[in-house]
């Protein structure tokens, strides 16, 4: 969380942002991040900054795996990593270890 | 109103300090683990078992973490091996930065293996990489037979688990079929090994293990 702020922080910096209305946040199905402790840390954070009031937004992204024998692109879980074409195992992620801040939006500063 | 696009990797700072140690540690040819597992699991007590049984013929140091005490420190420094001690304060996981200074006040020639023994933790520990060649979860017998399908991320991210305790397994209703079962669900290629450290059963093949990855890993360091 503290390395998100620093990076909002260097955003709100160099598009000399008055205030961040929307965080938009990229989040991996196989992280270990879950949603209601991100929105409660997010907003401990924001309180008393220009991210404050803020919405979070956090787009969950489908753990996806390619198959080493046949190619194919298929869902994966914590318990089946079985391609469902040839049944061969396999943790070749190509998706879903994300983390990402994707994109932020605010109010420029109109002052100077 | 003004949209940004970012896209910026959260743990990028990390990934980028994990990824100089690995070279440091790779340019000196020293084969690295970060070992996890639960409090108590015997984490510790594994290696002192395995400094015991093989220091006479591979070189050893070890980085310890800890919350806030030095006892794990202290035990392995008993055991004759060079040993750095990381307090966290409070931290549930060791960050690659820490891993970095402790790097710097190593030394570092002549090294073969370099143990991370990290906070007594299966979720956190999952999510930072240190710069290690490979994470092994240690898992007592105690702990329960489910601890896989439970703290999935840390067991599909290890190449290796040690599973402790076996002496005990008459005593719980810890399934070792079950267990096997779970992690290859998790990840097919895991390499499993049965050991009790009060026993002094199971070191040896565990050593052995790591034995084969440090020739391997020196050998591609030398014709590198």
């Amino acid at each position: 969380m503290g390395q998100l702020f620093s990076i909002i922080q260097e955003y709100i910096n160099n598009y000399n942002l008055e205030r961040v209305t929307k965080v938009v946040l990229k989040v991996g199905e196989m992280t270990c991040v879950e949603d209601s402790a991100l929105n409660f840390v997010f907003k401990s954070f924001a309180k008393g900054t220009k991210v404050e009031g803020a919405e979070l937004v956090i787009q969950r992204v489908e753990a996806i795996s390619k198959c080493r024998s046949c190619g194919l692109k298929y869902k994966v879980d914590f318990n089946n990593k079985l391609c469902p074409q040839c049944k061969e195992f396999n943790y070749n992620l190509i998706n879903g270890d994300e983390l990402l801040l994707e994109s932020l939006e605010g109010e420029e500063d109109e002052t100077d | 109103m003004k949209q940004i696009d970012v896209m910026k990797d959260l743990l990028a700072d990390n990934n980028k300090i994990a990824d100089a140690n690995r070279k440091l540690l790779s340019d000196k040819g020293i084969f690295t683990i970060n070992l996890v597992g639960s409090p108590g699991a015997g984490k510790t007590s594994l290696l002192e078992r395995l400094i015991r049984k093989f220091k006479d013929e591979i070189k050893i140091v070890v980085i310890e973490g800890d919350l806030y005490t030095t006892n794990d420190a202290q035990r392995i420094e008993q055991e004759g091996i060079e040993v750095i001690q990381l307090n966290t304060k409070g931290a549930c996981h060791l960050e690659a930065n820490m891993i970095a200074e402790a790097l710097a006040d190593l030394n570092l020639e002549e090294v073969d293996l370099l143990v991370i023994e990290n906070v007594g933790n299966l979720v956190c520990t999952a999510s930072f990489d240190l710069g290690e060649d490979m994470k092994i979860t240690l898992l007592s017998v105690t702990e329960g037979s489910d601890k896989p399908l439970k703290y999935p991320i840390i067991f599909q991210n290890s190449k290796g688990v040690v599973v402790n305790k076996v002496d005990l397994l008459e005593h719980t209703d810890f399934s070792i079929k079950q267990l096997y079962q779970d992690l290859k669900n998790l990840k097919e290629d895991i390499k499993v090994f049965e050991v009790s450290c009060v026993k002094e059963e199971g070191i040896l093949e565990f050593g052995d293990y790591l034995k084969g990855k440090i020739k391997t890993k020196q050998l591609a360091t030398r014709s590198s």
